[in-house]
């Protein structure tokens, strides 16, 4: 083997850090420009961390529990020590049977979604957060193998959370729609009954989403709930999106500036469900309208 | 010896950076892959720290909902910068490095933010706050993970704590006679 000199070394150093900065770029440049498609590496990195972020996530919620439970005892310190121990066994009982019932009552909603949905719900856990501090993205446990594909919508009882932007065999990634690049097509009202149509997006603060597009000759009140209207090709006419907070009006020419409270808790989801959902031809047909072919 | 274990350091990193934010929300604002980054840089092994930077930003990116590349990019730029300054300038010392972590932190989350906004992407949040929070997370957590490494990585600490611990009799010369004559 050659032995490089520290000079050598020193000299190969600035290249090496354009090469690989170039190539990080070129894979940002793609990252960007593509639409709805999803990249290898996601996927892959996706099941590999499955392994750690599962367990780590079990682990770590019995752990807290457990922690949680003996934290909330701090008020029996006066009792003599065995009605202390007696409470102690009967605090960590009830605590785990309180944490059971929150999460039977939370199922129970799923359950009711899925049963009120006219389509197919398979309910997830979020077993991952985004690593990075600037999005929000999540990872559930439920991927293809279970029959989750790229762009399903992703809902809590609450209403419509986001969609599904990489999906590997056992786990996937979830977009929510507070993020800025997530545009839903939603109307405010009942879609038979309002001609008030936008899109709803996300905004620089992450707890509110903003509407767009909305003509302002019509008229709206702060409280109506928005819907989607399943014209955007992703998500299926009917879901509740969010409660309107704020309306600046605008004027026959300028549309209003809506904002909206999104109606799925979007801080303290745990449990999420995937409806499985794919946009008829009809979608297909109109992205090839809107993207045409050269030379011809 | 090091070698391999500051790259499985590198590997805990990367899985605490998964894990941590569901577990604890505030823990998200500790970039700890780019504290291992800035640790092998200032090691002055500029390639592998910036092997490190490329590869752990890549791995975080892959789970992130940012643009693939990002976070490579930026801790690539990082691991060279700071590999630069320790070539120059002695920071062997524990203070030293902590303005070098908070540093690299505030020009990371920058360079992230700024790739994202040139190439269309609008990262939530309030940029001021979240960087702050970042700088002030990812300072406390490097400036004792650096204890913690420098204790199971550097000889040098090593051999001067057993020192420490068995100190040497001091060997006094003899003096020679004939000089003390002249």
């Amino acid at each position: 083997m050659v032995e490089r000199s520290q000079q050598d070394v020193w000299r190969l150093t600035p290249w090496l850090a354009v090469i690989l900065c170039l190539g990080n770029f070129v894979l940002m440049a793609f990252d960007a420009r593509s639409v709805g498609g999803q990249r290898v590496i996601r996927v892959w990195t996706q099941t590999a961390a499955d392994f750690v972020q599962s367990p780590v996530t079990t682990v770590t919620s019995a752990v807290s529990g457990y922690f949680g439970s003996i934290a909330s005892l701090r008020s029996a310190q006066d009792e003599n020590s065995a009605l202390k121990q007696r409470i102690q066994e009967l605090e960590v009982e009830l605590k785990a049977k309180e944490d059971l019932s929150a999460e039977n009552a939370r199922l129970a909603q799923l359950l009711e979604l899925k049963e009120k949905s006219k389509y197919k719900v398979l309910t997830a856990r979020i077993i991952g957060r985004d690593p990075s501090v600037f999005f929000d993205s999540s990872i559930i446990n439920r991927g293809s193998l279970d029959g989750v594909k790229l762009n399903m919508p992703v809902v809590t009882n609450g209403g419509l959370l986001g969609r599904v932007t990489a999906v590997g065999p056992l786990t996937s990634q979830v977009d929510l729609i507070t993020r800025d690049k997530s545009g839903v097509g939603a109307v405010i009202g009942e879609i038979s009954g309002s001609n008030a149509l936008g899109v709803v997006v996300g905004s620089s603060k992450r707890e509110v989403l903003e509407m767009r597009y909305v003509s302002g000759s019509v008229e709206v009140e702060v409280g109506q709930i928005v819907y989607t209207t399943g014209q955007d090709g992703i998500y299926p006419a009917g879901l509740k999106v969010g409660e309107i907070i704020q309306i600046e009006s605008g004027s026959a020419t300028t549309p209003h500036k809506i904002v909206i409270r999104p109606s799925a808790g979007i801080d303290t989801m745990q449990e999420v469900g995937v409806l499985l959902y794919e946009p008829g031809a009809k979608a297909e047909f109109e992205q090839q309208i809107a993207k045409p072919q050269k030379g011809k | 010896m090091n070698q391999l274990k500051i790259t499985i350091a590198l590997i805990i990193a990367v899985l605490l950076q998964w894990t941590m934010r569901n577990v604890a929300e505030p823990m998200a604002y500790v970039d700890f892959p780019l504290i291992i980054v800035v640790y092998a840089a200032l090691q002055r092994d500029a390639v592998k720290a910036i092997l490190f930077g490329a590869f752990s930003g890549i791995a975080v990116d892959a789970l992130s909902g940012g643009l693939l590349g990002a976070n490579g990019f930026s801790k690539t730029l990082i691991a060279y910068a700071v590999s630069e300054l320790a070539r120059r300038v002695y920071m062997d010392n524990l203070l030293l490095r902590i303005p070098v972590i908070a540093g690299a932190c505030l020009l990371d989350d920058l360079v992230y933010f700024g790739l994202h906004r040139l190439l269309g992407q609008e990262p939530a949040g309030n940029i001021v706050a979240t960087v702050s929070y970042s700088i002030i997370g990812t300072t406390i957590a490097g400036t004792f993970i650096y204890l913690i490494l420098d204790y199971f990585l550097s000889e040098r600490v090593r051999t001067s704590r057993r020192r420490e611990m068995f100190p040497q009799r001091r060997q006094s010369r003899r003096r020679n006679p004939i000089r003390l004559s002249k």
